[in-house]
Order: structure tokens, then sequence, then C-alpha cells
């Protein structure tokens, strides 16, 4: 008899991908079909988080929030972009990505990687214009099959929870995994397909792959607790090149005018800030960047679904290179745009203002020099989001339009929602945190390992850390042991 | 909680409570009509008004300030702690008192300025949140509750400069100043980073931290550069005129009174650590020197009353500064109340500035004579000549600003942007449309 948990997990996976199939092959009512499946998903994954315990409860939360997310991403999805099509492929992407998050087995989540792929290599979903998407994925799931492969092929187990510590196949798989990483997430120098993917591809299903966060959760479900070793050499590596990328995305984005890349740009940068986080090694850091992640997934996916909105309703050819004056047609959706911009890059009273403040600790504290770009990145970040806003919304009012809709209802009410809980969860942050800081993995799979190797390194970073001694589980050949 | 707590609490975050609730109703699509914003507004500002009142009433003759009010913490990983505290003393209290007083003041002045224009509602809105990060910011009993409180003046303060949003000149001014605040705000953040880091808290409550020598020195240089930025001290001075495309009403609370002197709060706040570094504290008297050098020079050369009342607040504030800087904490406390309260008088007035004149012209009979002339003629010629050539272009800040950090960033990016094209052989398609 399948336990609860099971039940649960596979609802959530299943119902999406049934439901994407049903809506390919019925052609008809595909909203409806996509917002029950993705309800049901939903609903799945919040009993799914209900019954775990609050220690071990990161993946379930995940699950639940983006699940959630495809749930609103339906609701706001416009008419126009409504089709059978886009509605499988963002409920498969929702299946896929729900695998990814639960899968417990390096073989399922090589699978679950690929398969959040699929969906974007239809053509009508990258253009042949953008080639670099589909580049960029592919190296990144070609990685992480040949790091997968090499494990494989040394005869480990591949259960993550058995391979924890054992740092299977040495370096070489370490360095593809981390390649994986740099590619899906658009570490540079793989920045560019993010920002080609957001410009060429569907802007809300391109925003859902992108807040998958998949990269990070390569590094904190895979890198971080199986590499503890190498890590130590290379650690601070790739949190520089993920600083390094912050700051030159954000740089990026100050002369940038196309609305969609200058918002791929900013949420890659704040993207990046979430695995200098991760691999700050400090607490405030890993904390940080666990509720970042939050916080960067719903406010740019608000975002993104705001700017298709304004395309849908003033024309596909926005631009920041000049005042469009579109608040006065559209003053909710301005608002909406305001806060959700504001709130990814720490406006007080939002929960990234919460997340911000553990970063930039938790960076500084870790690399004193290159922790300086955070506040830096985050600033400049600040300043292009606040010059889309200006651009698009402000001005003078624009005539000629047919179409003079603000939010509809069912927009309204999925924005404010998305609004709720960036500020209540700034005001009440201890819910999100206290998810992440009893938190098992960040306990066990992440902290602990990274004190043991990166402390006597960085003695003053980890200065509070109580180094336990190793967990049993862990193997006698690691160095600690 | 004490009923002295309570009034604290209600006091700062009424304002807050205000727009949070009407902000809520109309993103859900209710428009509420201007008086029951207006009334709504002043029974707020009154209400914290009397509540201040009982603190002083009670509190003044057994001298038991300060009145702390402690929440826990607001988050907590580990060892590091957000400290939800507020506190009322002898600093924060006339900070509290003036902002309740002029925010309840230019409420009731905007319900006619700005009746029946379109913005009402948004300028509403953002004078409650300006006042709740205000009281936030003043009322704070941590550094971290004061950064809160800072950001939300420093954006509210950006919206409204592009109030009047169908001009891309307030707007772009806007974008302008919000760069300038983002960019000092980064001296805040990390010299509260590098406070917690050596002294283990930023809590206030009782005492500040100690630091003593160099560690001093950089979180004092640290702090300045958020001050000086927020209180457009030289060499920042360049945004100053170009918030004054703002209505009238917010030019008076934010640049004549409140957020102008939200700077000198923070070095008032750290001035005993300021103390214990000479090179800090000149640091602050050099600026606030030649802030206000810059402000009277460059003022008589604006040809527009809220620039020149912009201008002649600068240099009063870069007064200020000096004060803090040798020392005198009172004096620039009361320097800050009775300059903030002057000042906006005359911001509300500016409007209406000729009509005064004419009155004040048949009163004497004659002209008015000018005051200040014999200070400029006490230059030569020459000299006179070149300062105002130099005032007219606001002494050249922007454009070394400009030339010397904007610039080259913006180039950097354009190199980017080349970088980033390398391999591709064309245009996407979006952005041929464009073309």
């Amino acid at each position: 008899m399948p336990s609860r948990p099971l039940i649960l997990t596979a609802t959530a996976i299943v119902v999406p991908w049934l439901a994407a199939a049903l809506a390919a092959l019925v052609r008809k009512n595909a909203r409806v079909i996509g917002f029950v499946a993705a309800l049901l998903s939903a609903v799945a994954s919040g009993a799914l988080l209900r019954g775990t315990p609050a220690t071990v409860s990161l993946n379930e939360a995940l699950m639940l929030l983006f699940s959630c997310l495809t749930l609103g991403a339906t609701l706001v999805l416009p008419r126009r972009d409504c089709t059978p099509g886009t509605i499988a492929g963002i409920l498969f992407l929702l299946g896929s990505t729900l695998l990814a998050y639960s899968a417990k087995n390096l073989l399922v989540l090589l699978a679950a990687w690929v398969l959040t792929t699929v969906p974007f290599c239809r053509e009508q979903w990258f253009g042949s214009a953008t080639w670099r998407p589909r580049v960029g994925l592919l190296i990144s799931c070609v990685a992480l099959a040949a790091a997968t492969g090499r494990i494989a092929a040394g005869g480990h187990d591949m259960s993550i929870d058995h391979l924890k510590g054992l740092g299977p196949g040495g370096t070489s798989v370490f360095i593809l995994l981390v390649l994986a990483v740099v590619f899906r997430k658009g570490i540079c120098p793989a920045h560019a397909w993010v920002a080609d993917a957001a410009e060429g591809g569907p802007a809300i299903p391109t925003a859902l792959l992108l807040n998958g966060h998949l990269g990070a959760l390569l590094v904190a479900k895979l890198i971080m607790p199986l590499f503890p070793h190498p890590a130590k050499d290379l650690f601070p590596v790739l949190s520089y090149l993920a600083l390094a990328t912050a700051l030159y995305v954000a740089i990026r984005a100050l002369t940038e005018n196309s609305p969609r890349r200058l918002l791929a740009f900013v949420a890659l940068s704040q993207s990046a800030c979430i695995l200098a986080g991760l691999e700050s090694g400090t607490p405030e850091g890993i904390t940080g960047a666990l509720v970042h992640w939050f916080v960067v997934t719903v406010s740019t996916m608000g975002l993104f679904g705001i700017l298709r909105l304004l395309e849908v309703r003033f024309g596909e050819n926005l631009t920041a290179s000049t005042h469009l004056g579109l608040s006065e047609h559209a003053p909710r959706l301005a608002v909406f745009f305001v806060v959700f911009g504001l709130a990814l890059v720490g406006l007080p009273g939002t929960l990234s203002f919460c997340s911000q403040d553990l970063l930039i600790h938790g960076t500084l504290a870790s690399h004193p020099q290159t922790g300086l770009l955070l506040p830096l990145a985050t600033a400049m970040n600040a300043v292009s989001i606040f010059r889309l806003f200006t651009r698009l919304f402000l001005g003078k009012r624009r005539t000629g339009f047919t179409v003079m809709a603000d939010a509809l209802p069912r927009e309204r009410w999925i924005l404010t929602a998305g609004v709720l809980f960036v500020v209540l969860g700034g005001l009440f942050p201890n819910a999100f945190i206290a998810l992440q800081t009893e938190e098992e993995i960040v306990e066990q799979a992440i902290y602990r390992p990274v004190c043991q190797y990166l402390g006597p390194m960085f003695p003053r970073a980890f200065r509070h850390a109580q180094v336990a001694a190793p967990e049993s589980s862990y193997p006698a050949t690691s160095p600690a042991a | 909680m004490s009923l002295y707590q309570a009034a604290l609490v209600f006091v700062v975050f009424a304002p807050g409570m205000v727009f949070v609730v009407f902000a809520l109703l109309w993103l859900l699509g209710w428009a509420p009509a201007e008086r029951i914003l207006s009334r709504t507004t002043g029974v707020t500002f009154s209400a914290c008004a009397l509540a201040l009142v009982m603190i002083i009433r009670a509190l003044a003759p057994t001298r038991s300030l300060p009145v702390v009010v402690t929440f826990g913490n607001w988050f907590a990983v580990h060892d590091y702690h957000f400290p939800l505290v507020l506190m009322a003393d002898r600093l924060s209290l006339p900070f509290l008192i003036m902002t309740v007083l002029l925010s309840g003041l230019i409420g009731q002045f905007s319900v006619t300025y700005l009746h029946r224009d379109r913005g009402f509602l948004r300028f509403f809105l953002l004078l409650n949140l300006f006042a709740f990060g205000s009281l936030l910011a003043f009322a704070a009993g941590s550094f971290d509750l004061l950064v809160g409180g800072w950001e939300i003046v420093g954006i509210t303060s950006v919206l409204l400069i592009g109030f009047f949003q169908q001009r891309p000149s307030p707007v772009e001014n806007g974008l302008r100043v919000y760069a300038v605040y983002r960019a000092c705000d980064i001296g805040l953040l990390v010299g509260v980073f590098v406070i917690y880091h050596w002294a283990n808290t930023t809590v206030f409550v009782g005492g500040l931290p100690k630091l003593t020598g160099s560690r001093a020195l950089i979180a004092c240089m640290l702090l300045l550069l958020a001050a000086a930025g927020k209180a457009a001290q030289v060499p920042f001075s360049g945004w100053l005129p170009r918030a004054m495309e703002g209505p009238t009403p917010s030019s008076a609370i934010f640049y004549g009174a409140i957020s102008i002197h939200a700077g000198a709060y923070l070095l008032l706040r750290v001035q005993p650590m300021l103390a214990e570094s000479r090179l800090a504290s000149l640091a602050v008297v050099l600026i606030g020197l030649a802030t206000a050098l810059y402000g009277t020079i460059t003022g008589r050369a604006s040809a527009d009353a809220k620039t020149s009342l912009a201008y002649a607040s600068l240099t009063q504030v870069g007064i200020v500064f000096v004060e803090i800087g040798v020392g005198w904490k009172s004096i620039a406390v009361a320097h800050i109340l009775g300059h903030a309260t002057v000042r906006t008088l005359q911001f509300l007035r500016a409007p209406s500035m000729l009509h005064d004149y004419h009155q004040m012209q048949s009163a004497v009979g004659g002209e008015l004579s000018p005051t200040g002339r014999h200070l400029e003629e006490m230059f030569p010629e020459r000299l006179q000549l070149w300062l105002y050539r130099w005032a007219l272009d606001r002494g050249h800040l922007d454009t070394i600003l400009d030339r010397w950090l904007i610039q080259p960033v913006l180039r950097l990016s354009g190199i980017f942007t080349r970088l980033d094209g390398l391999g591709l052989g064309h245009v996407s398609t979006r952005q041929q449309g464009r073309a």
C-alpha cells in the first residue's frame, strides 16, 4: 500500500501531465482544464506540506509555490495566449518541475531536468531566431547527463541520500554539475540565453521555466551535500561567478530598452544572488537565499505577467526608450508593477527586505570584498526596474488605443494575491524563515558539511557554527571522518 | 504594554495602516471620495498628535524617557537577529512631533491645494506612507529598523517628484533622485553590516554599540555617505533642484522639513561614535561647510522661488552638519526644528509669493531692499562673474557626476551589450519589428 506522501506527490505531478495530454487532445476549454489541474496539484502539494514536519519541508514548500504560480499563470494568461498548446506546455512544465523538486534519485532528477525543457523545443515557443536558449538548455542537460553517467559508471547507488558526502565521481563530476548549473541558471558567461528566451519566447511560460530555479535546486540538493570536499577549493570560485553575474547583468540592464530583456536581466541578477547566498556557506546567506527564492519567483512571475498583459493591450513593441504613459489607461497594472518590481529589489515591508538583509549579511561575512557587489548590483537593479516602470507607465497619455481596459477582475484578484504574498511575507517573515532555519536541508545537507570544510578557511564567517560530528550516514572516506 | 508604549506604537503605525487599507481597497476596485480620504488622514494625524502629547505630559515631569517598545525579533537566523524595537528618547521625540504636526498640516493644506486633482488619492496615500516611513526611522531602536523607514522615505519621495507624470521632466528627475538615493543607501546597508559585524548588535536603546578607532571611522564614513545622499550634501546636491518638480506640499514636507533632515538625524544618532573618530567628525564638518557655501552661492543664481528655497534649505542643513561635526547636538536639534518649521511655511507660501510681495511692497510704500547683496559686492568683479557662471551650472556637480560616474557605467553597459551580441548574426524578430 503506497504511503500518503507518495500518493499526494504522485497526484501533484501526474494530474498536470494527464491534464496536459487532455488539453492537447480535446483542444477546448484549455483554461478550465489548466486551472483545475493546477488547482488539484496545488491542493495535493498543500496537503503534502501540511503532513510534512516543518524541519524537512523545503521541497514541499517549493512544490506548493510552483503549483500556485502555475495556477496564477492559467488565470493571468491573456485570451490570445490561452491556446491548448500553451496550456498543455505549462502543465507539462508544472509536472516536470514538481518531479525535480520531489526527486530523491539522481536518475529521476535527470529525467525531470530534461523534461522541463521539452515544451520549449516547440518551434512556436522558441522561434528559430533564438538559438541560444536551446543551446543553453541542451548543454545543461548534457552536462547533468554526463555527470549522472559518470556516477552510475562508478557503481554508486543513485539515491541522493546515499550519495551524500561521498563526492561520487570526483572533481570531474563536480565540474560537470557546476557546468549544468551555470548553463541552466544563466551564470556568466552563459547568461545571454536567458534574455533571448525572455525576448523571443512566450512571456509567461518562459517566466515559469526560469522561476523553477532548477540550477539553484541542483546546488542545494546535489552539489553541496554530495561534494563537500571539492567545495573547499571551488566554492569561492562559483560564489565569485554568481556575484559577478549579479553585477554584470545589473550593469547590462541599465541601458537595455527592450522591456522583456530588461526584466530578464534583473531577474537573472537577483537569481544569481540566490546562488551567491547559497554558496556563502553562512546560515544568514543560505537562509536569505532560500527566502529570496520565494521572492524572486513570485515577483518576476508577476512582472512578466503584467508585461504580457500590457503587450496584449497596447501592442507588442513596447519599449523603455521613451515614456509611454500607460498608467493613465491601466493604473492598477501600474501599481502592481511597481510593487512587484520594488519587492524584487528589497522594498521595506516586503519579503525581499528580509531576504536582502540576510543575503547582504551572509555574503559580506563570507566574502568581505566581493560581497560588496551584492548591494551594488541590487541598487542598479532597483534603478533599472524603476526606469522601466517610469518609461512604461509614466509620461504623456497615449491616444489611439481601442482597448483601454485596466486589470480585469480575474487578473486583479490573482495579482492582489501575489502582492499580499510578498507584503504579508514581509510582515511575518518567520513563517518562511522557520521553514529554512530549522531545516534539515540547511543543517545537514548544506550547512554542516560546508562548515566542516570551509570553517577552517573562513573562521570569522563560521565563528558561530557548531560543527557537529559527521552523521552516521556519512561515509568513512569523508575527509572529516 | 503600558499606555505610553501603546501610544508610541499607535503614532508610528497609524499612518501606515491608513495607507495599507486604502491602497488595498483601491486595488480591489474601490475609489474613495476626497472627503473620506482627507478626513481619515486628518483624524489619524490629530490622534497621533494627541498620543504624543499624552506621552510628553506623562513622562516630562518624571523625566522617565525613553519609552521603549520591544516586539522581540522580526526574524532570526542562528545568531543573527533583526530586532523590532521602537524608542522615543530625547532625540527622537522632537522629530516624531515635527513629523506628525507637519504631515497633518500638509494634509490639511493639500485638501484644498489638490482638490479635484487626478492624483489626489495618490498624493494622500503617499503622504501617509511617507509619514509612516519617517516615524519608523525616527522611532527605530535599532539601525536595522531605521533602514526600513529610511528606504520608505526615499521611495515615497521619488514617487512624489514624479507626481505630475504627464510631463517627462519630473519623471526623469525622479529617476535621477532614486539613483542617487539607492547609490548612497549602499553606505547605510554596509555601515549597518559593519556595526553588527564588530559590535554584534545594531540596537542603540541604552547607548550606541561601542566602536573606536578605525572601526568607528569606517562605520561613520559609511553612514556619512548615506546621510550626505539623503540630505543632498556636496557632492550629491545636484538632485535637490530636480526634486522641486513635485507638488508644492510635498516639496515643503520633504525638502523643507523632514526628508532633508533625515541625514542629520542619522548623524545625530551616531554622534557618540562620530566623536570617537576625529577624521570622521572633520569630514562631517567639511562636507557641511562645503554644502553651506555651495547652497548660498548657487541659490543666489536660482531663477524660481522653489529652487531658491531649496538651496536656502541646503545651506541651513550644511550648517546643521557642521554643528553635528563639532558636537553641538542640542543646538543642531533646535536648529533643525526651527528651520523645518520656517521653511515649510515658506514653501507653502511659494505659489503666492508674488501676491505676498505686492502686499508687502504696498505696505512699505515701495520696493523691498534685497538682502545679502553687500556680501557679494565684497568680492572682485571677475570673481563675482566666475561665481555667477559657476552658480548657473549649479557648481558643475551634475556635470562631474555625469562625466566621471554615470557615463563610464553606461559606456560599460554598452560594451556588455556588444559582448552579448557577439556570435549573433541576426537581430531577433521582435527587435526587427521595433526597428
